[in-house]
C-alpha cells in the first residue's frame, strides 16, 4: 500500500515528478528542455530530466486535457518515479504546489491506483514504490480530499486484493474470514452459513455451492453511519464466487483460471463499505454478499434442476454456469427484507455485457429512473463509466418455463436461423434478477443491477479504464459506489 | 393488399363479424346492439367464453345468428391505455382469428378518441395478412388464406378513407421491404434489385443505377471489394424523391442509406453452414430504404429524401478479397479488411461518403444487419441506434416508439474507436477482440460520415421475426419503414430541412460531475504576488499567463501563483 503524506518542505534528493499543465508555462529551467525534447503536456506523456534539478532524478508529465487528466497524471507521475528495474526508489515526491485541492487529491489518486501491489505469493516480491510525498503549500487545505482518496484507495485496494487471491486461498470460508477483519473499522459483519441458509429456504446460494467441498456463505455488512436515526440503509449485493468452473456445465479450459475473480463484484462491494467506513460516511449501508465456489462435483446441481429460492419462487436450471444470478438472487431478496432505501448490485455476470459494451463501459439495468441517472453520473465522474441497458418484455417472457415459475437462462445456441445463435443474456440475466429485486406487487425500492463483467479485470493490451494501469483485478465499483453515496444518499 | 373499405355501422349480410372491445366496454351500449341484432347469442358466449376484454385475449363464436358465419371478440384492454398501437394490434389479431374466411366486418365504434382510429385498425388488419407465397406451387387452394376483403364499420366512412390514404401508402412500401428481403438470392441479386427499384419511378421517384464501371470510376475500392469474389455485379441505386417546391440544386435533403447484401456467405472469412440461409436477409436495411422510399412517394411527402442503397452479394471465390487485403474507400481512406465477413461496414462506407459529398444532406441515417453483437446485447425488441447527434437519436427513439418499432441508444467513443486502429492502413476493419462488436463497427461507419448528423441503426436482430406478431406475420418484418416514415413526418415534412445542430461526442455530453472550467475562471490569478516557501533546489513555476486553454479539472479563482 502506497503511503500519501503532504509536505510542505521537500526533502532533498527524492525522485520528483512535475506535471506540466498545456496552455501554462512551465519554470525556464524546465522548459528549455521540454521545448528541445519536443515535449507537448497536453498529451499526457512523461519525459526524463536529467541534471535539470539539481541531486535528484526527475520527470515532466503532460496533464492531457480532460475530466481524469489529472488523474492519469498521477498515475504516470508514479510509474515514472518507480522506474522498471528492481532498484527503483522506494520514496518519492510530486510537485504539486499552486494546485487546488481537488487537483492534489487527483494526482494521489492516479498515483495511489498505479501503485497499488496485487498478493504476491512468491519469494521475493517485486519492489514498488512505497511512499509518495505531495509537495503542497497549505497541506492543511488539501488534507481533507486527501484523506478522502486514502479512504478510497484502501476500499479499492481491497477489492483487488480479494479478486487477485487465487481460488484455493479464498475459499467462501477465507472469503467471510477475511470480511470479518471489517470488524476494526466499526463495520458490523454477520456470517450466515449452510445450516442457516437451508433454515432460511435460500435454494439458490445452497445450489450453486453444493458441488463444493466449502460450503458456501451468505456474508452481511452493516455500516451504520451517523446520521439522524432511523433512515434506512443504502444496499449493497455482490455476487462472490470464489471460483467458477462452471459446475457440470463446464467452462472450456482456456482461460479458466480468470475465473478466480468471479467474485470481483463482492469484493467491490466490501471495499465501499470500507472506503465510507475510513472516511466516516453520514450514511447508513449494508452489503448482503452472497459467497459460494460453482465446484464440479457428483453431488452438484444440475442442468434441468428447479430450485425453490429463498423468495419462493421456483426456477428452473438450464446451464449451471449461469450461477452468478441464482446466488444474486436470495441476496437480492434478503437485501429487500432488510427494506433498504435503495438496492445496487454489482456481478461479473455473463459474456454477453462484454460482447455488448467491450471494456470500455459496464451495463447498467434497473427498475428507477432516478437511481440509474445519479449512478451514470457517479460512474462518469470517477472514471468507471456505466451504459444504461434495457430489460425489455421479450427478455422477461423468454425466461418462461415449462416447468416452474421461471427457467434462469436460455440455452445456448437454442434459437432458429442465423440470429439464434447470439442470445442477449445479459438482458436475460438483468430480466431474472428483476423477479427478486422487484417483485411484481412489492412495495418499490429503487434497483440498479451493474453487470461489471469486463471491467473488473484489466487485461494485457485491451485498452480499459479513462489510463492505463497494470493488468490484474480493477477493483471496479468501489469508487463508483463511494461516490453514488456520496451524492445521493448523505 | 386487402381490400380496405369503410362504412356506416350495419348487420353485414354474411361472413365474419369483428368486434374489438374494450375491458369497460362490457355491458355497455355497443355490445347491447350487437346482441340485439343477433338475438342474445353475443351476450351468452360473452358469458361462455369468459371474454373480458383484456389486451390480445381472442374469442370466436361460430354461427351467432344474423346470418354470420362467426364473430370474433377482440380485447383491448384499458380504453384509457388505448393507443394508435393497440388499435393496429387489435386489426392484427382479428385478422389472424379469421381462419378460412373471405370477407369481415369490423366494427371499430369501440376503438376511439383520435381521428385515424378506424384506418389504424386497417392498417393492422393489412398488415398482418400480408404473406410471401410466391414460391408455394402446390398448396392446396383450401390451405391457402381466403380473406380478400375487410370493411371497417365506423361512424364517418369519408373521414376514415381520407386517414387510410396515407397509412395504405405506408403498408405498400412495409410490403415492398417485406417482398424483397423474403426474395431468396438466387432469385433477388444486385442487378434484380436495381430493376425492381426502378419501379418506384412511377411513383415520381428519379432512379439511378450505377453498375460496376461506374463505381469503378468513382473509386468505390470498399464496396468492390466485397463484391469482387461474386460472379454478380454490384449496383448502387440512388433514389430521389423531391416533394418540396425547392428547386434541386437548392434543397439539403434528409437521406436514408441501406446496407443490401443480397447474400452473405461470409467470403473467405466463410460462416458456418448452420442458419446460413437466413444470410439471404442481409440486405435488410436496403430493403427498408427501398421500402421507405416507396411510402414517402406514395404519399406525396412534402420533403426532398434521398435513399442510397449499396447492393453487393458477399462471396468465396478465386477473385474475392483476402483477410489482409488493404482497400482504398471512396472517402481516399485505406481499410485493411482482417474479416471478409465485416463486410456491411465496406459497402456503408463508400455509400455514406459518396452520400455526404454529393448531397451534403441536412442528416444521414443508415440501416444495416451489420452485426449478431447486436443481437447479444438487446436481442430482438430494440435495434441498436447509433449516433454522433443527441436530438437526432433523441426523435428516432421516440419515432419508433409512437409505431412500435423500438431503438435502444449505444455508446460511441475514442477507446472504442481506438480499437479499429491498423498497422498498415487507416483503419481495420473489425476490432481486436469481439468485445464491443457492434460500437467498434459504429465507430468504423463514424469515420465515413465526415461530420455530418447521423444516426446507424444496427437492425440484425429486428429484421426478420421467428414468430408471428399482432401485426407483422413470421419473416420479414420491414422494421424501420415505419420508424422512418413517422420521424420524417413528425420532424421533416412541409418545412425546409434543419440542418441539426453540430455533432457531439456522447462520451463528453454524458460526462458530469468534475466539469470544465471556463478560461474566464483560469484567468483569474493574480500574478505577481509574493510565493510562499520557495524550495531550495527546485525551478519554480512561473506566474500563468492569461487565458490559457481551458482543462479538465476546476480551479478556484483564488489561486495562488508561484514563481
Amino acid at each position: 500500500m502506497l503511503t500519501l503524506r503532504l509536505t510542505e518542505l521537500p526533502r532533498p534528493g527524492l525522485p520528483l515528478a512535475y506535471p506540466a499543465i498545456p496552455g501554462e508555462p512551465l519554470p525556464p529551467a524546465y522548459a528549455a528542455v521540454a521545448a528541445a525534447a519536443g515535449f507537448e503536456a497536453g498529451r499526457g506523456g512523461a519525459l526524463r530530466l536529467d541534471g535539470v534539478v539539481q541531486g535528484r532524478p526527475a520527470w515532466l508529465v503532460g496533464v492531457a486535457p480532460g475530466p481524469h487528466g489529472m488523474e492519469a497524471a498521477g498515475a504516470l507521475a508514479a510509474a515514472s518515479l518507480a522506474g522498471e528495474g528492481p532498484d527503483g526508489p522506494r520514496h518519492a515526491v510530486i510537485d504539486a504546489r499552486g494546485l487546488a485541492p481537488a487537483e492534489v487529491a487527483a494526482l494521489a489518486m492516479g498515483a495511489g491506483m498505479r501503485s497499488h501491489r496485487l498478493p504476491f505469493l512468491g519469494a521475493e516480491p517485486p519492489p514498488a514504490l512505497r511512499q509518495l510525498d505531495l509537495l503542497v503549500e497549505d497541506a492543511a487545505a488539501a488534507e481533507p480530499a486527501l484523506a478522502r482518496v486514502r479512504a478510497v484507495l484502501r476500499g479499492t485496494g481491497l477489492a483487488r486484493d480479494l479478486a487477485a487471491e487465487p481460488g484455493n486461498r479464498l475459499s467462501p470460508r477465507d472469503f467471510a474470514d477475511r470480511l470479518g477483519e471489517l470488524e476494526g473499522h466499526g463495520i458490523e459483519v454477520v456470517v450466515h452459513g449452510r445450516h442457516w441458509l437451508e433454515r432460511h429456504g435460500y435454494g439458490g446460494l445452497l445450489a450453486v455451492g453444493r458441488g463444493s467441498a466449502h460450503p458456501p456463505r451468505l456474508v452481511v455488512l452493516r455500516w451504520p453511519g451517523h446520521g439522524p436515526g432511523g433512515t434506512p440503509p443504502v444496499a449493497f449485493v455482490g455476487k462472490g464466487i470464489t471460483f467458477d468452473t462452471g459446475g457440470i456445465s463446464i467452462k472450456p479450459a482456456a482461460g479458466m483460471e480468470a475465473m478466480k475473480g468471479d467474485m470481483a463484484g463482492a469484493a467491490a462491494c466490501a471495499g465501499a463499505m470500507l472506503a465510507l467506513a475510513l472516511r466516516d460516511s453520514p450514511a447508513p449501508a449494508l452489503a448482503v454478499l452472497a459467497i459460494a465456489e460453482n465446484a464440479t462435483d457428483g453431488d452438484s446441481y444440475r442442468p434441468g434442476d428447479v430450485l425453490r429460492m429463498g423468495s419462493g419462487t421456483t426456477v428452473e436450471v438450464v446451464d449451471t454456469d449461469a450461477e452468478g444470478r441464482l446466488v444474486l438472487a436470495d441476496a437480492l431478496h434478503h437485501a429487500r427484507r432488510q427494506e433498504p432505501r435503495a438496492i445496487i448490485d454489482l456481478a461479473t455476470l455473463t459474456g454477453s455485457i462484454v460482447r455488448a459494451l467491450g471494456h470500455q463501459r459496464a451495463g447498467l439495468f434497473g427498475n428507477d429512473a432516478g437511481l440509474r441517472d445519479a449512478a451514470m453520473a457517479a460512474g462518469e465522474a470517477v472514471g468507471e463509466p456505466l451504459w444504461p441497458m434495457p430489460i425489455g418484455e421479450g427478455h422477461r417472457r423468454d425466461l418462461e418455463s415449462d416447468i416452474a415459475d421461471l427457467r434462469h437462462c436460455l440455452p445456448a445456441g437454442g434459437g432458429g436461423g442465423w440470429a439464434g445463435k447470439f442470445l442477449p443474456d445479459a438482458c436475460h440475466a438483468a430480466a431474472f434478477l428483476r423477479e427478486f429485486a422487484c417483485p411484481e406487487g412489492a412495495p418499490h425500492i429503487p434497483w440498479a443491477h451493474l453487470d461489471i463483467a469486463g471491467m473488473d479485470l484489466r487485461e494485457e493490451g485491451v485498452e480499459s479504464g479513462p489510463y492505463p494501469l497494470p493488468p490484474g483485478p480493477s477493483g471496479f465499483g468501489v469508487r463508483l459506489l463511494d461516490r453514488l453515496v456520496a451524492d445521493r444518499f448523505e | 393488399m386487402l381490400d380496405i373499405a369503410f362504412a356506416k355501422p350495419a348487420l353485414p349480410e354474411s361472413g365474419a363479424l369483428v368486434l374489438p372491445l374494450a375491458e369497460e366496454d362490457l355491458g355497455g351500449g355497443l355490445v347491447g346492439e350487437w346482441d340485439r341484432l343477433l338475438g342474445g347469442s353475443l351476450a351468452r358466449g360473452l358469458a361462455a367464453a369468459e371474454f373480458k376484454g383484456r389486451k390480445g385475449q381472442v374469442v370466436t363464436l361460430f354461427a351467432p345468428g344474423g346470418g354470420l358465419s362467426r364473430l370474433v371478440l377482440v380485447g383491448l384492454g384499458k380504453r384509457e391505455a388505448l393507443d394508435a398501437g393497440g388499435a393496429e394490434a387489435a386489426g392484427g389479431h382479428a385478422v389472424a382469428a379469421l381462419g378460412k374466411e373471405g370477407i369481415a366486418s369490423i366494427d371499430a365504434r369501440a376503438i376511439g378518441g383520435w381521428a385515424g382510429a378506424p384506418a389504424d385498425i386497417a392498417l393492422g388488419a393489412a398488415l398482418r395478412a400480408w404473406r410471401f407465397d410466391r414460391y408455394r406451387t402446390k398448396e392446396k387452394p383450401e390451405d391457402k388464406p381466403r380473406l380478400t376483403g375487410v370493411k371497417v364499420l365506423c361512424d364517418d366512412p369519408p373521414a376514415a378513407k381520407g386517414e387510410w390514404a396515407a397509412r395504405r401508402a405506408v403498408a405498400d412500401g412495409v410490403f415492398l421491404t417485406r417482398e424483397l428481403v423474403s426474395e431468396p438470392a438466387n432469385i433477388l441479386n444486385p442487378p434484380e434489385f436495381a430493376d425492381r427499384l426502378r419501379k418506384l419511378e412511377k411513383l415520381g421517384v428519379e432512379v439511378e443505377v450505377f453498375g460496376q464501371k461506374d463505381l469503378e470510376k468513382l473509386g468505390f475500392g470498399a464496396m468492390l471489394c466485397v463484391s469482387q469474389g461474386s460472379a454478380q455485379p454490384p449496383r448502387m441505386v440512388v433514389m430521389r424523391w423531391n416533394g418540396t417546391d425547392q428547386k434541386k440544386r437548392d434543397s439539403k435533403p434528409i437521406a436514408f442509406i441501406g446496407k443490401g447484401v443480397t447474400f452473405d456467405t461470409g467470403g473467405i472469412s466463410i460462416k458456418p453452414a448452420g442458419g446460413m440461409e437466413d444470410m439471404k436477409w442481409d440486405m435488410a436495411g436496403a430493403g427498408v430504404v427501398s421500402g421507405l422510399m416507396m411510402a414517402l412517394a406514395g404519399r406525396r411527402a412534402k420533403v426532398d429524401v434521398v435513399g442510397l442503397v449499396g447492393l453487393v452479394e458477399n462471396m468465396p471465390s478465386g477473385t474475392a478479397t483476402r483477410p489482409g487485403d488493404v482497400v482504398t474507400s471512396y472517402s481516399g481512406q485505406t481499410i485493411e479488411v482482417i474479416n471478409t465477413d465485416a463486410e456491411g461496414r465496406l459497402v456503408l462506407a463508400d455509400v455514406l461518403s459518396y452520400c455526404k459529398k454529393r448531397f451534403d444532406p441536412a442528416f444521414m441515417v443508415n440501416l444495416a444487419t451489420l452485426t449478431g453483437a447486436i443481437i447479444v446485447a438487446l436481442g430482438n425488441e430494440h435495434a441498436g441506434l447509433f449516433s454522433n447527434d443527441d436530438d437526432l437519436a433523441k426523435r428516432i427513439e421516440e419515432a419508433g416508439k409512437s409505431v412500435g418499432e423500438l431503438a435502444w441508444r449505444m455508446p460511441l467513443g475514442e477507446a472504442y474507436d481506438r480499437q479499429i486502429r491498423s498497422d498498415i492502413a487507416d483503419m481495420k476493419n473489425v476490432g481486436g477482440g469481439r468485445a464491443g462488436g457492434s460500437i467498434t463497427a459504429a465507430q468504423f461507419l463514424q469515420r465515413f460520415v465526415e461530420g455530418c448528423p447521423w444516426a446507424h441503426l444496427d437492425i440484425a436482430g429486428v429484421a426478420w421475426g421467428g414468430k408471428d406478431q399482432p401485426t407483422v406475420p413470421k419473416g420479414a418484418t420491414a422494421w424501420g419503414v415505419r420508424l422512418l416514415d413517422r420521424l420524417v413526418a413528425e420532424h421533416h415534412e412541409g418545412r425546409q430541412a434543419q440542418p441539426a445542430p453540430a455533432p457531439a461526442e456522447t462520451e463528453e455530453a454524458a460526462v458530469s460531475g468534475a466539469g470544465s472550467a471556463s478560461p474566464a475562471v483560469l484567468a483569474e490569478g493574480t500574478p505577481g504576488s509574493e510565493a510562499p516557501l520557495p524550495a531550495p533546489d527546485l525551478p519554480a513555476r512561473p506566474a500563468a499567463e492569461p487565458a490559457p486553454a481551458p482543462r479538465g479539472t476546476r480551479r478556484p479563482a483564488t489561486r495562488r501563483p508561484r514563481r
